[in-house]
């Protein structure tokens, strides 16, 4: 007699198939996540590439009464438009429409002011919600031109500019784009793992849980079925969608990401597809092991919706190693391919650099995940076989 | 043939059987009469081995179920107050499966499941998704899935709870068939005037012990009571027939 688990995992992957909820839940992750991934590398490589200060616009109202002040902010790279008289509405209108990046209103009084030496007010207007660095070099400019102007006032009286400043600020920024960037995107690949325990989480819930919800877990209990015949057809029919998703999900990040410019951030994809399919292939126990957990957990359950809650904590216990590693800033060693998820983070990562790092990972990653699997169908066997599970069904 | 002797089972401090005794023969169809929480759903779990019994002997055509349970449950057609249907599986299919579970396939299965289908009057589900089946019509596919296998013995709880006339009868008639075949059925009810009816033996049982066991008529000649229903609740003592 051929073992009838396979009679429940074509079962339950056919009832799976039908539900709508698991199918979305497949194609949400293993579509939406790479295009998502896609869509915010793109934008930080358009940040990190764009030209420093491509020109900043500047509107002025009554630039004509300091020549030397509108000659000094267009040595600075800014443009700046000669613009008539505008009360506050049409500035406030001026600056959301992103025509210019900041207004600068000089009062009609402002040339006698400068010409008797009184502080000649300037008004620099601005929309801090929408604003982006240009303020900034505009203020920066401004502040030179008033202490240029102070210095000459002060050597006229025979006093050395140098006493206004005793203390000179030099600043220094070490951090580039790239690094900045190279830790965000860290994480964002160790998230392309998390469909694993997506994908099949619907599949696993629902012949678990929502059998004993609908009240058809004691017939099928009272079928000339082993538990172990059981609790592995229905293991492994949860574990396929995982696989699938996983496994297409990485294919495509890998076409979007080989795709992306990324050297420009400081990343780096250096992956052949046939590393990827390794990586991919070492992964399928991780399939395993979420399918395997979850079934585990939801077979307690009563309901779908128990299920559901208590595992999107429990779901959190596997990402929780790569936070600490990504948080605590550790490098790369041999303990974490023992760990699963971590162990396929850190390969991933490892892989990404190009470098060569054996086969040892592969396996490891490979092998933790698997144990954690078989642990966990183990459980779910046991714990179905205990006559006290039998009672509360 | 199904005997039980001196059956006990207890669940922490609760004795949920403590001694059920009795014999259901072949070719019978034999009631299980008692209370809400006699101990009837124990009783059925016990006999297909999903329970383990603390004392005592059950044999299921001579095997012991706790023994064999695989070989117990292939030759038992189980139907409790679970019918256990899948909302995204047609008939078909779900019958498909549950016949592959219990070792059938291939043309064979595809027969034995027409042929059920008529004999439970229910062609016209056949095809269709068990999502917005009346009670009727699931409590038929269930019992279709508990008959496809063809057991020689079924433990059915409550078979026509729910049904309109017509399909109590069919039933009715598919369970005399099934006894013309030489079947042991054992039925849990509390429907006295099918007991009346359609069964040759019945066995009483409250708060976990055999009360009689015996003929409908036998248990009215031993009570002295002319009405089924009424030599029931005095077999049972009243007072627990009411409290229970």
């Amino acid at each position: 007699m051929t073992s009838k688990f396979r009679i429940v995992f074509r079962k339950e992957l056919r009832e799976s198939l039908r539900d709508r909820r698991s199918l979305g839940l497949l194609a949400l992750f293993t579509l939406m996540y790479p295009l998502l991934l896609g869509v915010l590398l793109h934008q930080w490589i358009d940040r990190a590439t764009r030209p420093e200060r491509e020109g900043i616009v500047l509107a002025v109202i009554g630039g004509a009464q300091a020549p030397t002040l509108m000659a000094q902010l267009k040595q600075k790279n800014i443009t700046v438009h000669d613009t008539p008289p505008l009360d506050e509405a049409a500035i406030g209108d001026l600056l959301r429409a992103h025509k210019a990046a900041a207004v600068l209103r000089l009062p009609g009084k402002y040339a006698a002011d400068y010409a008797a030496m009184r502080p000649a007010r300037i008004e620099l207007w601005y929309d801090s919600s929408t604003e982006q660095d240009g303020r900034r070099d505009v203020e920066d400019v401004l502040n030179a031109y008033g202490s240029n102007i102070a210095g000459a006032r002060l050597l006229a009286h025979g006093v050395s500019p140098a006493a206004l400043s005793p203390v000179q600020v030099q600043r220094y920024d070490t951090g580039t784009t790239a690094a900045r960037s190279a830790g965000v995107i860290g994480g964002i690949l160790g998230f392309l793992f998390f469909p694993a325990f997506i994908c099949g989480l619907s599949a696993a819930v629902d012949s678990t849980a929502g059998e004993r919800e609908r009240r058809s877990l004691e017939v099928l209990m009272a079928q000339p079925v082993r538990t172990w015949e059981l609790v592995a057809g229905k293991w492994l029919a949860a574990a396929l969608l995982a696989i699938v998703g996983i496994t297409l999900e990485l294919m495509l990040a890998h076409a979007i990401l080989s795709w992306m410019p990324l050297e420009e951030i400081g990343m780096s994809w250096r992956v052949s597809w046939g590393r990827l399919l390794l990586v991919c292939l070492a992964s399928v126990p991780l399939s395993l092991f979420a399918a395997g957990m979850q079934i585990a957990v939801a077979m307690n359950a009563r309901s779908f919706k128990e299920a559901q809650s208590v595992l999107s904590i429990v779901m959190l216990v596997p990402m929780l190693p790569g936070l600490a590693v990504s948080m605590l800033e550790l490098k790369t060693a041999s303990w974490m391919y023992l760990v699963p998820m971590l162990s396929n983070q850190t390969l991933l990562r490892e892989t990404a650099k190009g470098g060569d790092i054996g086969f040892l990972p592969f396996v490891l990653t490979f092998l933790c995940s698997a144990l954690a699997a078989w642990a966990a169908v183990a459980f779910a066997v046991w714990r179905m076989k205990s006559e006290r599970y039998v009672l509360a069904v | 043939m199904i005997e039980a002797h001196e059956v006990r089972k207890q669940f922490g401090a609760v004795q949920a059987l403590g001694g059920v005794s009795f014999t259901a023969h072949d070719g019978h169809i034999t009631a299980l009469l008692g209370p809400n929480g006699a101990g009837k759903t124990t009783l059925l779990r016990t006999l297909v081995g999903m329970l383990k019994r603390d004392h005592g002997t059950i044999a299921v055509d001579g095997v012991d179920p706790e023994h064999d349970p695989l070989a117990v449950r292939a030759n038992i057609g189980f139907l409790t107050d679970q019918f256990g249907l899948y909302e995204r599986l047609s008939t078909r299919e779900y019958l498909t499966y549950f016949g592959e579970l219990n070792g059938m396939g291939g043309s064979g299965l595809r027969q034995r499941i027409d042929d059920v289908a008529e004999m439970l009057a229910m062609d016209d589900i056949l095809e269709r998704r068990s999502k917005g089946f009346s009670q009727g019509q699931r409590i038929k596919v269930a019992l279709a899935r508990a008959l496809l296998h063809r057991p020689r013995h079924l433990l059915l709880d409550e078979p026509t709870r729910g049904l309109d006339v017509m399909s109590t009868r069919a039933v009715r008639q598919a369970l005399a068939a099934l006894r013309e075949q030489g079947c042991c059925v054992v039925m849990a009810t509390h429907v006295m005037q099918e007991v009346s009816h359609l069964c040759d033996d019945v066995i009483v049982i409250a708060k976990g012990h055999t009360v009689a066991q015996g003929t409908p008529a036998d248990l009215c000649r031993r009570t002295g009571i002319a009405n089924l229903e009424d030599a029931f609740v005095r077999l049972v003592g009243t007072d627990e027939g009411i409290v229970a």
